[in-house]
């Protein structure tokens, strides 16, 4: 690394609905970024979306996360990851060995044909938010337990269970929490997932779990534990991220009246309205994370083999070179390339499940509750800046 | 006439589904999620979302052929 002063990573966000100023900055100035992170050590901050999926599309970059200069975020971040034992922290071809044992339970067919039970767990959700008093939290009524729902009924896992697989979920997904409340967040969350499997092998049902034990576990492809700990990744990212696209998705679309009535209107419009929210809000803020095997140049550096990257998905999704007037919030625009999901071989498992819940969900709200706003006073609206997945954790509505 | 052809590597294939989403006339998923080349020599009035499949797929498993 250059021995010239970097700054401290991550950043301050002056805007609660954009990314720090620093992605822009730096694309224009210096695209390839050193930062400091909170042990001390540097790392790279890839602020140009051509960098990004150069990087995440390269072998030479790897997605170990049991290598010892793997780039965390804090130390509680440091101490999961070491204890990751699910593909998302795997290179090939160990990742593509586990992830295809779950293409079939994610592919188009079998999530496309969950819809309209995704729709009915919609309404039933909408229709609980309008029997209560305004002004209402739309976060506690619908982000959060619309995907928990969704999940809890593909895994086969009892909805009682949901607030504390959030709460592991949570306990991960932090910035603040210390390293030894990440770890046992981490474990329970693995021992319940292991005490799932050992019921749906005693009373296998119509779920995830009991195909995959059918599948992959009985004939010995899967162990029960590597099993349990894809499943613990499948629940947390399952149950926390659409979330928070829910909640804030919701919050942008009636900051913007023309366009939330042209969703509303025309359903044409959702598919691309879902993404350019996926593109503008890019909710796994400090994702995807790379270590180099060799040294690699990117742009006008050299990486060095050992430094550590962080390809930002945030900063990508705001590069003027692929989107143009990229902070504009724009439903018509062609989001398509955006890559909210990260990109290379670790992109989204969930994405089509995500997308359809966001497509569901999102019009419907609008439709079904037409005077639908926002109810907050000035502040009491609480961003998630004290979570890796950004979002709100409360939005006040009102609809009548 | 422009001819196009599209090639699918199914052993890099992560079963992402964007092929399937932006070309569901060139692409489609099997069972087990992994893709399934429908058309090989889209009409033209197709290229255009062949290309942007290819472009979008994250494994790099979609190559495009045209004559320049």
């Amino acid at each position: 690394m250059p021995a010239e002063p970097a700054p401290d990573f991550p950043f301050h966000r002056t805007d609660p609905l954009h990314p720090p100023p620093q992605y822009a900055l730096a694309r224009a100035t210096r695209p390839v970024l050193p930062v400091t992170l909170y042990d001390g050590r540097r790392a790279w901050l890839i602020t140009r979306y051509e960098d990004m999926r150069a990087v995440t599309t390269d072998a030479r970059f790897s997605g170990e996360f049991a290598n010892p200069n793997f780039p965390a975020i804090t130390p509680a971040r440091r101490v999961v990851d070491k204890h990751e034992r699910a593909f998302v922290g795997m290179d090939n071809p160990r990742h593509d060995h586990y992830r295809r044992m779950f293409t079939r339970e994610f592919g188009t067919k079998r999530i496309f044909a969950l819809r309209p039970r995704i729709e009915a767990i919609a309404h039933r959700l909408i229709d609980a938010l309008m029997a209560q008093p305004e002004p209402a939290d739309l976060v506690a009524t619908i982000a959060v337990p619309f995907p928990s729902l969704v999940m809890c009924d593909l895994i086969g896992s009892p909805y009682e269970d949901h607030p504390f697989i959030i709460a592991c979920a949570a306990g991960r997904h932090g910035l603040l929490q210390t390293p030894a409340e990440a770890e046992e967040k981490a474990r329970a969350l693995s021992a319940y997932f292991l005490r799932l499997i050992r019921r749906k092998e005693a009373e296998p049902g119509d779920d995830l779990v009991s195909r995959i034990i059918e599948e992959h576990v009985k004939p010995g492809n899967l162990s029960r534990e590597d099993f349990a700990e894809i499943g613990a990744m499948i629940l947390r990212a399952g149950h926390d991220t659409t979330t928070n696209m829910i909640g804030v998705g919701t919050l942008i679309l009636l900051d913007h009246p023309d366009q939330a009535a042209a969703v509303r209107d025309n359903p044409d419009l959702v598919p691309g309205a879902v993404e350019e929210l996926l593109r503008f809000v890019s909710p796994v803020q400090f994702l995807p994370r790379r270590v180099a095997l060799e040294d690699v140049p990117i742009g006008a550096v050299v990486i060095r083999k050992g430094e550590g990257v962080f390809a930002l998905n945030p900063a990508a999704n705001r590069d003027p070179a692929v989107f143009p007037d990229p902070d504009r919030f724009d439903v018509h625009r062609d989001a398509s390339r955006h890559v909210a999901f990260g990109f290379g071989i670790h992109q989204c498992l969930g994405q089509i499940l995500a997308r359809l819940e966001l497509q569901v969900v999102l019009p419907l709200l609008l439709r079904r509750m037409p005077g639908l706003r926002v109810a907050a006073a000035d502040g009491e609206i609480r961003f998630k800046d004290d979570m890796q997945i950004y979002g709100v954790h409360n939005l006040p509505v009102a609809w009548s | 006439m422009k001819v196009l052809k599209v090639h699918v590597d199914e052993r890099k294939c992560i079963g992402a589904g964007q092929c399937v989403l932006r070309a569901p006339k060139i692409f489609d998923q099997r069972e087990d999620g992994i893709v399934i080349l429908l058309d090989p020599t889209p009409p033209a009035a197709l290229h255009e979302a062949a290309r942007k499949a290819a472009d979008l797929c994250p494994a790099e498993a979609i190559a495009i052929e045209e004559d320049a």
